[in-house]
């Protein structure tokens, strides 16, 4: 015998962190993960229910709720690779030029930490050029 | 203890406030990020959650007996545990690869609450498609999408105050209506809830048909072949001297324990109505002699007995019995899954295959 209410405690948790999360960041891919976890929690929900009530039908809808989200991924995959060949960054808040008029833009106040790059060794260029393959066959056809 | 320390609200509340500070600290920002602290509200709020859940609803597994399953338990508190630990690791952490293993942690342990849920097929489809294939793809795109040092990307956050006191916010209000609407005291394991309304004699029918409805649905290993036809006819006449059909005489109710106010008594009847229309139909398809009707509809007045008898038990063949189901009553669903699947197949190619200065 199992308990109903644990797991729709469990659900209602999961989905508000994720709700957090796809509220707050700014990486589209963080943000698409946190989705897919409010989405888990939507799915433990109605298979404890279908527990609760000793039928499958709870099951079914979990199977097709997995369905959506494996389509939901590839198209999600194919935009951010699109959004990030536009701009070179998965940042969210590059596209907020799509707001709704008469809201602000969000401007970030606080500088990123430098962070020093590190710079590799370069050889010098020096000794001779190597033997480019036809002039070795060249070499050996005239031998 | 002083007993308001006992109260669930007050569980509910604290749970929400560290919660929303804890992960606020966490949260990537430039200033006031503090992963120790952080850490710790969290690692409060989840232990406050779980004392809400232990102390308002008991233990989360019992046996048939009654007594608590330790085992189950242990498993269910490990795994919800890991669950929201990786969950709030994927929305703190800056690096979004880890956070994409995070999110993998996240599907194991929900999978391990999938098999405690008797759901052991869609656990490995979900190990399958998320942990298998999701994850997979999204570490190719951050690994085509190289970010070098501190990006605004990863090392900001929108409003994250404003966020987490929403995501919390929408937790609390979500387990105080569970905390009001959810039965206390003896009547919280009472699965039940529609048997007080037979009388003696029709509980004891609906229980002989369901009985015999799932000797076809799961067939013990040592009993020998049911024949579907005979316990078909069985099922049906029992469940037409449980219930009489006629609709002003309610012979199969106990009418005393038909309270008032109750709030099942409006979905014992909607699932009277039901049982017997599905027994109108395996009658019709006895008389027809329609064999596939006969076996989608002894394993769908099955699962509606089941309801009624109130004693939850899935059939223990999963796979087998979930095939059924969606292959019969989801089968317009099913195709137009697969539908959805090779359109988001080709929006994705055509998506992705853009070029500049090539329109689509």
């Amino acid at each position: 015998m199992i308990t109903l209410w644990h797991f729709l405690v469990l659900g209602a948790v999961l989905f508000g962190i994720g709700l957090v999360g796809f509220l707050t960041r700014r990486n589209l891919i963080t943000m698409f993960l946190c989705a897919e976890l409010m989405m888990q929690g939507v799915v433990i929900n109605l298979l404890a229910f279908g527990r609760y009530h000793g039928s499958l039908q709870g099951q079914a809808f979990g199977l097709f709720i997995i369905t959506v989200a494996a389509c939901e991924a590839g198209l999600a995959m194919a935009l951010f690779l699109v959004l990030y060949k536009a701009n070179k960054t998965l940042d969210s808040s590059v596209w907020q030029a799509m707001r709704e008029s008469g809201i602000p833009a969000t401007v970030d106040t606080d500088a990123l930490p430098v962070v020093p790059v590190e710079t590799h060794p370069v050889l010098p260029v020096g000794g001779r050029l190597p033997v480019q393959p036809d002039v070795l066959m060249e070499e050996s056809s005239r031998a | 203890m002083p007993s308001f320390l006992l109260n669930p609200s007050l569980h509910i509340a604290l749970a929400v406030v560290l919660g929303m500070f804890g992960v606020f600290l966490m949260l990537p920002k430039q200033r006031l990020r503090s992963v120790p602290g952080g850490l710790l509200l969290c690692v409060a709020s989840m232990a406050t959650l779980a004392a809400f859940a232990y102390l308002r609803y008991g233990e989360p597994l019992l046996l048939r007996n009654g007594q608590t399953d330790i085992i189950g338990s242990v498993m269910f508190w490990f795994f919800s545990a890991a669950a929201v630990g990786f969950s709030l690791l994927l929305i703190t952490q800056r690096n979004p690869a880890r956070g994409a293993i995070a999110f993998a942690f996240v599907i194991l342990s929900s999978c391990g609450l999938f098999l405690l849920l008797a759901a052991p097929f869609l656990m490995a489809a979900t190990i399958v498609v998320y942990a298998g294939a999701i994850i997979v793809t999204f570490l190719f795109v951050l690994m085509l999408s190289p970010v070098r040092g501190p990006s605004d990307e990863n090392d900001r956050t929108r409003e994250p105050l404003l966020a987490s006191f929403a995501g919390f916010g929408f937790i609390g209000l979500v387990l105080f209506a569970l905390h009001q609407s959810s039965p206390s005291g003896p009547g919280l394991h009472d699965q039940q809830p529609f048997a007080v309304f037979l009388s003696a004699a029709s509980r004891t029918k609906v229980e002989q048909a369901f009985r015999h409805a799932d000797a076809v649905v799961n067939p013990g290993n040592d009993a020998e072949p049911v024949d579907v036809a005979s316990a078909a006819k069985v099922t049906s006449t029992l469940i037409a001297e449980a219930f009489d059909s006629a609709p002003d005489n309610a012979t199969g109710l106990d009418l005393l324990s038909v309270r008032r106010n109750d709030p099942h008594v409006e979905s014992f009847f909607e699932l009277t109505k039901s049982l017997l229309a599905a027994n109108a139909e395996l009658d019709e398809a006895l008389l027809n002699n329609n064999t596939a009707a006969l076996n989608s509809r002894i394993v769908s007045l099955r699962n509606q007995l089941a309801v009624m008898r109130g004693v939850q038990d899935l059939p223990s063949r999963n796979v087998a019995n979930l095939g059924t189901l969606i292959y019969t009553d989801y089968l317009l669903g099913v195709e137009m899954a697969g539908t959805l699947l090779l359109v988001a197949t080709i929006g994705a190619i055509a998506i992705a295959q853009r070029r500049k200065g090539v329109e689509a």
